[in-house]
């Protein structure tokens, strides 16, 4: 099971990380 | 069995009512090709996010997952590295020279009608190929919805698909994108609580997933370099496909890139995340399923009640139909004004309109008539996706993007990229090792071929660059 949750539940946590990252630059770029 | 068919009829009413309306709306061509390039974020992102969620999400990734475990699911990163990488560096200079088409891009930027022809050739190739991956898919669902032979529901799929997109161009592809979306989101929200709960909740999910393949999750489903690999090609696939390209033309400006963009990734990873869940779901329920291919439409017949199966099996067919209409759509754009515009450049907008219509009904047919001839049938749907996708990196990733930054690269190098990324792909696809996907070696024979030919010969004119040197 300690797999599962890393296979699984890791690729939620990486992907939200990337939103997270996506949205922070675009509020960066648009404050100049 | 009834509700399916009062659903499918409906919607297809409604696709029809919307390529009507945009036929009154077309005025010319850059109506016709990029929406007149004025469409806010919503209508962008949704028509993005549409076009990427295809049979390859809702039929083929279900049979990978279902065939080779939860692994390629990491496979969605790529969703939100690729269109990062397309608002944040390549759109700002691409979409300063606003063109209508990938191909009329490179010859502005490399300066020469027969290296826009080769690429609108290479469009032209390349969408055969994935347009019979959805056509198939299409076929599969129809078989199920109404009970039809699966040869006539690629034929019912083709026509529906060809008269809406030829009619009614961009604007039809759009507005009938952003309704496919809808369903989508509305069919995959209603079947996934429901799958999961049958089975008791994800904890007992998992535990049923490993009974039945205890391979499910573990990283050895995939050779480490085919994933590794299949990532890259979806990453660079993804900026370089020219259906993606053309709606970076098709919105207004540079901040409506970005919130599309964002409103792409949430749908279309969205999307992709709550499938490979059902799934793990179809693994459970239906363990011996002769083609993982098959997974998805059985969860919807056999799992759901019929109004919300219904539902899924639209939302399946929202998916193919709002991907195959944007490429048909660039294949007609390809044909109708990259070759024939370039041929007879003093056409009348009108006559080009027309032109163009017809240019979708012929390159639209083509898949078909090759796929009821019995050529390319077999594959899971996933991997003729990929394989496209690996054709499009290998061919367009390095012109285009390089393209826009460095001012060195010449006609003659990105011609030589074109070609021998795209022959390399091919031929690795063919005999090389399958443990690496075809992208990388194209790729990288692209990238080499970029810029070793184009030192080797005379600098690009001033004029080519001046729209990305401001």
């Amino acid at each position: 099971m300690m797999e599962v949750g890393f296979v699984f539940w890791g690729l939620f946590a990486v992907f939200g990380a990337f939103i997270a990252a996506y949205v922070a630059w675009m509020v960066w770029v648009e404050r100049g | 069995m009834s509700v399916q068919i009062v659903l499918f009829s409906l919607y297809f009413v409604v696709i029809f009512a919307i390529g009507w309306y945009a036929l009154k709306r077309t005025r010319d061509e850059s109506d016709y090709w990029i929406a007149g390039g004025k469409l806010g974020w919503l209508l962008g992102g949704a028509s993005m996010g549409a076009t990427h969620a295809s049979a390859g999400t809702f039929v083929g990734t279900i049979g990978v997952i279902y065939t080779a475990g939860w692994s390629f699911a990491w496979i969605v990163l790529s969703i939100p590295l690729a269109y990062w990488f397309m608002a944040a560096v390549l759109a700002p200079r691409f979409t300063r020279s606003k063109e209508l088409t990938l191909p009329a891009f490179i010859e502005t930027r490399y300066y020469s009608k027969a290296v826009r022809r080769l690429a609108a050739v290479i469009i032209l190739i390349a969408t055969v190929v994935y347009v019979q991956a959805q056509i198939v898919a299409g076929g599969i669902i129809s078989n199920i919805v109404f009970g039809i032979p699966t040869e006539w529901g690629m034929i019912g799929f083709t026509v529906i698909l060809l008269v809406y997109t030829s009619i009614g161009g961009m604007l039809a592809v759009v507005y009938t994108d952003f309704i496919q979306l809808v369903i989508m989101i509305v069919g995959v929200a209603a079947a996934l609580p429901l799958a999961i709960r049958g089975l008791g909740g994800l904890g007992p999910l998992f535990t049923y997933v490993q009974a039945v393949k205890p391979e499910t999750f573990t990283w050895e489903s995939f050779p480490p370099t085919l994933l590794f690999t299949m990532g890259l090609a979806f990453t660079l696939g993804t900026v370089a496909t020219p259906e993606k390209l053309v709606r970076l033309y098709a919105m207004k400006d540079m901040r409506t890139i970005r919130r599309g963009v964002l409103f792409a990734i949430l749908v279309a990873a969205g999307l992709n995340l709550a499938i490979f869940v059902i799934a793990l779901t179809s693994i459970v329920i239906f363990p011996a399923l002769p083609r993982g291919d098959l997974a998805m439409p059985m969860v919807a017949r056999a799992v759901l009640p019929p109004v919300l199966g219904s539902v899924l099996l639209a939302a399946i067919a929202a998916a193919i139909m709002s991907t195959v209409d944007s490429h048909m759509l660039v294949a007609g754009s390809a044909l109708a004004h990259d070759i024939y515009g370039t041929l007879r450049p003093d056409a009348s907008p009108k006559t080009r309109l027309w032109i163009g219509r017809v240019g979708i009904l012929i390159v639209g047919s083509i898949p078909l008539l090759l796929i009821l001839s019995g050529v390319g049938e077999g594959k899971l749907i996933q991997f003729i996706v990929l394989l496209f996708t690996a054709l499009m990196a290998s061919s367009f990733f390095m012109p285009v993007v390089v393209g826009v930054y460095w001012s060195r690269a010449t006609k003659e190098g990105a011609a030589s990229a074109m070609i021998g990324g795209l022959l390399v792909c091919f031929g690795w696809e063919l005999w090389g090792p399958a443990s690496i996907d075809p992208v990388l070696p194209g790729f990288l024979a692209s990238a080499f071929l970029l810029v070793a030919v184009s030192l080797l010969t005379p600098p690009p004119p001033d004029s080519a660059l001046a729209p990305y040197r401001r």
